[in-house]
């Protein structure tokens, strides 16, 4: 039964009376049925000066700034508020049960605690904080005073529910409640004296320094850094005349002048005060230009006259004065450029006055350049002694800190987010990492802000965070993670809800953030300096400029913003305005709060505990990505399988009998290394011992057939190491197996590694592959090798030294085969890695950290060789050698018909040869796929074994550069790794000394294998075309198919090209154009058109030429071209057609 | 005092090889972005490691907003350094900013310095009448106020702009670093240095340079190296990085240390 108001009033003093009677107020405004303890809150909070207001700021939770909090506590209030039932008016609601019952309870509370009541009595008389209860309190003791009033209120679950949501503890208001603050400042305002330390680089009174020195300070003292360094020179015994260099020079000279004229020489010393400025630039100038001697005359006698006072008061005893001399630009004494013959007796006029009057006269001029200067002291080489003077360069001018230049703005774009952490206190000592906690917290207040706004504005569910979580460190992340599950609930709300609730979260989420980021700081900082007062920032006195600033930016929201702000305006505005805003946007929003809100302000009060407790200690762990692929670079089988898996995919349907075969040929290869691997996998390649050799052997020799000395040698070593270690099995038994493969063939070399991954570890994905030289080698673009190892260089080592690359890849891998190709050009630091490797079986990084190598194969490899072998693979003089092949390039070969009349030297030629052709050629027909008509599976099938040689050599079936860049290439190769390290080859003796087995490549018979293709692509030519047609190959073409010979790891593979893609091309080249003994047949590299990787089937370009061309256009539009190309292989082609050209040709009779 | 800036701005000597090198960071950084570096170097070299006075890891407090208003401070700051170290010649590598600073430096006291070697260094970042800076003054004044108007954004922005190159890592580590400048200095320091020009201070350096530029550097035209080439007093070589952005120490750190490890035998030929 609800109690009537009056009755409740007899129970309280005035003061209670008056905010019971304002809680009435709020039920009835509300239209409730009673009063219930959550109106009296919401009054006692309304009221001004509200003791329970000024208890919860001394409650509060410190890792909240305060206004946020009594937001929530007002949200949170007001949203409990919504929830009651609303019934028609009534009068006066009548008390509730429950508050009445709070009220009962306090006055029991009185009677049983008097002692309490005299403290609080005393307190309250003190620090006028309770405005004077005093006396109503004495007059009747049952009456209950607004305290124990306000601590039953509290009591009330629903009451102290709604105080949770938002973050307070009932229990600690409570605690605030009973024991007020001592001090006789206001407590709310004590908060806010303190100087805001972050708006200014001063100090605290430790330091002595003084002052609130705001960034653009300096124009009202009237000098700037330049004018303090032109005084430095002029005070110095000699070089005291400044001449001022520099392009700003000019402006610094008038700066300085003006600034000394006004009689502001603060910048200058005691000695210097009361120094005269006299300019003689405008008369230098006319006596310069027009030979008017006249001024300057008279300048320079009024100079004399005041000089002699000087010095005379020198005499005297007076201790100041002087002249400066200002001369202005040194560029006026020239005319045109020319130092003409009167500018000398100016200055030999300028060097006696200086003679004469050294100690009370001062140069002073500016030059744009030091030329100029240099100029002019050619001519006058004594000058600088003469005159005295001090080259100053000035750097820039002050005057572009002038002008536009808002403070405000500036200003809110460093105010933290709150004023709960504490200010660095100690000068002296700065602390690391301190200072991170304020930007940092700047940072995440402007993160929080943005977020809002964007939210607000866009009301887009996109989190600025989840980018912006990239830059914080891994354990922040946690956070963002965190809040924005709970910012999912939120956006299952709707409407106004949602958008409030996510504000708040986003609130809590860099609270969280920023409060992760000040704990360590905070607590590292409290175990250094103990004794370091701790202010707590809480406010800045920009806040009328901020809310100006802000309520500009956005003036739609703005109105919305401020009238909401009203009832807490008294409360000094903290720092943290913007939240503000933001909070004050929600309160609008208050009125329509469903009760999901209150979800929401629970999360919010929660959540950060959680939170804190799921912090992972993992500091600052970048995530490491590497690709695995590139540790094969070159065509190693592991890539040919991944090619194949790739074809496989795309041409799911057009399984044929050649692919077939082709996959059962990888299949039983690696059905072979499964078996192999299968016994050494589990065993860590240990127990790898008994016919150790002859698999190994056999797999080897498959791989790199060509190398079987090497082969047999890198078997031997290998088996033999491994029985050796695998005997003794103790722990300090080194397992690492070190060899070193000398000499050419680079392929091999690879090839035998990555064979070595296979067969010892069961995959080649166990082969980490690193070129030590490739990371300053200047590489042609698109050639074979290179833009693969460019690539490799890029994605592997940016930002990392190759021996942490190496050391990472070791951790992932720690079973596999190393691979260090050029081991004589590694850099300082992969030496010293290799070094300690090599003896300690430890591979260090660049931090010192060190990975054991045991069971690993570390293979080096270098192309020096010692002594007789050197010569012998130079002595023999190749057509195609390594290098060259190196520079293969990745460029489409064209098949161009052409007429024998074009060219009259070929015209007795028949057969085929290699020969160099004009790249020039290549570029001016018209490309046309081959295969473009009856596009059969059974053809596809061939097809796409061309493909995969091309594949398989890594898009291969291209161009090569011209035989000068290799040669050029070469030689910087060369000079490369002689600057490189003067040093290397001693290191290298002395690391392959150690190494367990050196291995000696021979180099790959290319003359032998060109000669075996040219024979085929000829016999390819006369079986399909005729003996009588002759064929030119390009020597690139050449090179480029010799590449991807040696590249190509099947047998044959080159063959089958040669056969099923060649010579087809052959014959429709031959059925279409009907070649005759008129015409010549040329395999030419088509110049810059390079081959893509993903679409490899373009390497088939035939070219037609001449008198074919203009009947191919008419038969062939682009638009069927390309339909043809898009069937043919789901892409499109890339068709390379020079219209003007073609008009040309059409021209021709 | 030599204490005091010693430990205010970080300073710190690693190895224990007699030649002495100076790394400088540029803005935005702080010395770890040598991180990488240091290692290749600390066994030939001692190195000395500072922060400027406006790197996010030194007390904001000692940012003097009258005082640092030309490099000439930070000039000051650093030759205080080398002194109360005692260091009497040393190498010295300056990225960005510090490059300008160590051409200052060595224009002021040539004989500390037996090598500049200046890493993305550019006299004046403004362009003029006959030199491209790369900047026109109005695109300044539009990236000031962007700072001035959102610090994150801008940094957010402007940090993978600046790092170029796809290294995730080294966007995150200039991010942070960037981040830890208070954006008042941040935007106070960038503001001194578009406003410096050292085009005509260039011709008294004295000490021979090394102009160290990657192929594609959005704050630095190709040309701005050669300028410097043909400027600066001293014997001047350029080496073009074959990598992107404004700091391959961060990106390339292999690839700059070698051409670092070039540039600094060659001046023990002179």
């Amino acid at each position: 039964m609800p109690t009537p108001v009056t009755a409740a009033r007899q129970c309280l003093t005035e003061e209670s009376a008056r905010a019971l009677d304002e809680a009435v107020a709020v039920a009835r405004r509300r239209s409730h049925a009673q009063t219930t303890s959550l109106h009296a809150v919401s009054a006692l909070l309304s009221i001004p000066s509200s003791t329970l207001r000024d208890a919860c700021a001394r409650a509060r939770s410190i890792a909240y700034p305060s206004r946020l909090q009594f937001r929530a506590l007002e949200l949170s209030v007001g949203v409990s508020l919504d929830r009651l039932p609303s019934s028609k008016t009534v009068e006066d609601p009548p008390i509730s049960n429950s508050l009445m019952a709070a009220i009962k309870r306090s006055q029991a509370n009185q009677r049983r605690h008097p002692e309490s009541y005299h403290l609080q009595q005393l307190h309250s008389n003190n620090n006028n904080i309770n405005n004077a209860t005093g006396c109503s309190q004495t007059a009747a003791l049952l009456k209950v005073e607004l305290k124990y009033f306000i601590l039953s209120i509290l009591d009330d679950p629903i009451v102290s529910r709604v105080f949770g949501e938002a973050g307070f503890r009932s229990c600690d208001i409570k605690l605030a409640l009973v024991h007020p603050p001592v001090t006789h400042v206001s407590s709310r305002f004590s908060r806010t004296r303190c100087p805001p330390i972050f708006l200014c680089n001063l100090t605290d009174s430790v330091s002595g320094q003084v002052g609130f020195n705001f960034p653009f300070s300096c124009q009202e003292d009237g000098f700037d850094e330049n004018c303090r360094r032109i005084g430095e020179v002029m005070v110095k015994k000699s070089g005291k005349s400044p001449l001022l260099v520099g392009v700003c020079a000019m402006e610094a000279l008038r700066g300085f002048t003006e600034s000394l004229t006004r009689g502001k020489s603060g910048f200058l010393d005691g000695d210097l005060a009361g120094l005269i400025v006299i300019s003689i630039e405008k008369e230098v100038n006319e006596f310069v230009t027009e030979g008017n001697e006249e001024k300057l005359g008279l300048k320079m006698k009024e100079m004399k006259g005041i000089l002699e006072k000087c010095t005379a008061s020198v005499g005297g005893g007076g201790g100041g004065g002087g002249v400066v001399l200002n001369f202005g630009d040194l560029k006026g004494l020239f005319l045109e450029g020319v130092l003409s013959d009167s500018v000398s007796s100016l200055v030999l006029k300028l060097t006696g006055l200086m003679e004469v009057y050294r100690r009370k006269l001062w140069l002073i001029g500016a030059v744009e350049t030091v030329e100029i200067y240099r100029k002019f002291s050619d001519k006058f080489p004594n000058i600088e002694i003469d005159w005295d003077l001090h080259l100053l360069p000035i750097t820039s001018s002050k005057s572009s800190f002038d002008g536009a230049h808002s403070k405000s703005s500036l200003m809110k774009s460093f105010v933290p987010f709150g004023g709960f952490f504490p200010t660095p206190s100690d000068f002296r000592s700065p602390l690391s990492g301190r200072n991170q906690s304020i930007t940092r917290c700047n940072l995440c207040n402007e993160k929080y802000e943005q977020e809002v706004a964007a939210i607000l504005k866009v009301g887009s569910t996109v989190s600025v965070a989840d980018q912006h979580s990239e830059n914080l460190p891994s354990w922040l992340r946690m956070a963002a993670v965190d809040t924005s599950k709970g910012e999912d609930v939120a956006k299952t709300k709707d409407g106004e809800t949602m958008l409030s609730a996510k504000v708040l979260g986003l609130q809590k989420k860099w609270d969280d953030i920023c409060q992760r980021l000040h704990h360590m700081p905070a607590i590292y900082k409290l175990n250094l300096t103990p004794a370091g007062p701790q202010v707590p920032i809480v406010g800045a006195p920009q806040f009328a400029t901020e809310k100006k600033q802000s309520s500009s930016e956005d003036p739609s929201i703005n109105e919305s913003r401020f009238p909401s702000q009203s009832p807490s305006t008294q409360i000094p505005r903290t720092s943290e305005a913007e939240n503000t805003n933001f909070q004050s946007r929600l309160l609008v929003d208050v009125s329509s709060l469903a009760q999901q809100t209150d979800k929401v302000v629970r999360g919010f009060t929660h959540q950060p505990q959680q939170n804190l407790s799921g912090r992972n200690p993992s500091l600052f762990v970048p995530p490491v990505t590497t690709d695995l692929k590139l540790g094969t670079m070159y065509a190693s089988t592991s890539q040919e399988s991944n090619n194949l898996k790739s074809l496989d995919h795309k041409e799911r349907l057009q399984r044929g009998s050649i692919s077939a075969e082709f996959d059962a040929n990888t299949k039983n290869t690696s059905y072979q290394f499964a078996q192999s691997s299968s016994c050494s996998g589990l065993a860590t390649g240990e127990q790898f011992d008994q016919g150790d050799y002859k698999s190994i052997r056999k797999v080897l020799d498959e791989k790199v057939g060509w190398q079987d000395e090497a082969v047999n040698s890198v078997s031997q070593a290998v088996s033999q190491l491994r029985r050796s270690y695998g005997s003794c099995r103790g722990i300090s038994c080194k397992g690492d197996i070190w060899l070193t493969f000398l000499g050419p063939d680079r392929v091999g070399k690879r090839r035998i590694a990555s064979a070595l991954a296979e067969v010892l570890f069961g995959s080649q994905e166990y082969l980490i592959s690193v070129d030590l030289s490739s990371q300053d080698k200047g590489s042609q673009s698109n050639s074979i090798f290179e833009c693969q190892e460019l690539n490799g260089y890029d994605v592997k080592f940016r930002g990392k030294t190759v021996s942490d690359f190496i050391a990472a890849e070791v951790r992932k891998k720690p079973h596999s085969v190393i691979f260090l190709e050029n081991v004589d050009e590694a850099d300082y630091y992969v030496r010293h890695s290799l070094d300690q490797a090599i003896r300690t079986g430890k591979f260090p990084d660049s931090h010192g950290r060190e990975i054991g190598i045991n069971n690993m194969v570390l293979i080096t490899t270098s192309t020096i060789t010692k002594g007789n072998t050197t010569v012998f693979f130079e002595k023999k003089p190749m057509k195609f050698y390594e290098e060259r092949i190196l520079g293969a390039k990745s460029w489409q070969i064209q098949i161009v018909v052409g007429s024998i009349s074009d060219d009259v030297s070929r015209s007795n030629v028949t057969g085929t040869r290699v020969t160099k052709i004009k790249e020039a050629s290549a570029s001016a027909f018209v490309n046309k796929r081959k295969l473009i008509d009856t596009v059969e599976s059974s053809e596809l099938e061939k097809t796409d074994t061309g493909e995969r040689v091309c594949k398989a050599s890594r898009s291969c079936l291209d161009l090569n550069l011209p035989v000068e860049d290799t040669d050029e290439d070469l030689k910087l190769g060369e000079s490369d790794s002689e600057s490189l390290s003067e040093n290397s080859e001693g290191w290298l003796e002395e690391f392959l000394s150690q190494v367990d087995k050196k291995i000696l490549f021979k180099p790959f018979d290319f003359d032998g294998l060109a000669n075996k293709i040219v024979k085929e692509v000829s016999s390819q030519f006369q079986r399909t075309v005729g003996s009588e047609v002759p064929l030119e190959i390009d020597q690139e073409v050449m090179v480029q198919i010799l590449a991807a010979a040696w590249l190509s790891e099947r047998k044959g593979a080159v063959e089958d090209w040669l056969e099923k893609v060649l010579g087809r091309s052959f014959a429709e080249a031959q059925q279409k154009y009907h070649l005759t003994s008129q015409s010549v047949v040329q395999l030419v590299a088509c110049e810059g058109v390079v081959v893509n990787e993903q679409a490899p089937e373009l390497t088939g370009y035939l070219l037609f030429s001449l008198p074919a061309l203009p009947r191919f256009i008419y038969n062939l539009t682009f638009l069927e071209l390309k339909i043809a190309f898009k069937d043919w292989k789901g892409k499109m082609l890339l068709i390379l057609c020079k219209l003007s050209w073609c008009d040309q040709l059409m021209n021709r009779p | 005092m030599g204490n005091i800036l010693l430990e205010a701005l970080n300073v710190r000597v690693v190895g224990s090889a007699e030649k002495i090198l100076v790394l400088g960071h540029g803005f935005g950084t702080d010395q770890s972005v040598w991180q990488r570096i240091v290692p290749l170097f600390t066994p030939d070299y001692r190195i000395i490691l500072y922060d400027l006075v406006c790197a996010g890891s030194v007390n904001p407090d000692y940012f003097d907003f009258r005082r640092y208003t030309t490099l000439d401070a930070y000039v000051d700051d650093l030759l205080n350094i080398l002194d109360a170290l005692g260091v009497d010649l040393c190498a010295y590598v300056g990225h960005s900013v510090s490059a300008m600073i160590g051409i200052l430096a060595s224009i002021r006291r040539p004989e500390l310095f037996s090598k500049l070697i200046l890493i993305g260094a550019s006299p004046s970042f403004l362009n003029d009448k006959d030199y491209h800076g790369g900047f026109e003054q109005g695109e300044i004044e539009k990236v000031f106020s962007a700072m001035e108007a959102n610090y994150k954004a801008w940094v957010n922005g402007f940090a993978p702009l600046a790092v170029g190159a796809d290294v995730p890592t080294a966007v995150r580590e200039f991010s942070r670093t960037l981040f830890n400048m208070r954006p008042d200095i941040s935007l106070f320091v960038s503001r001194t240095v578009f406003n410096t020009d050292l085009r005509g201070v260039l011709g008294m350096v004295r000490v021979p340079c090394c102009v160290v530029q990657t192929a594609k550097d959005v704050s630095i035209p190709a040309s701005v190296a050669e300028y410097l080439r043909t400027h600066l007093g001293g014997r001047t070589t350029i080496e073009i990085l074959k990598t992107e952005g404004h700091l391959p120490h961060m990106t390339a750190p292999a690839l700059l240390a070698q051409v670092l490890r070039r540039a600094l035998s060659h001046h023990s030929e002179f």
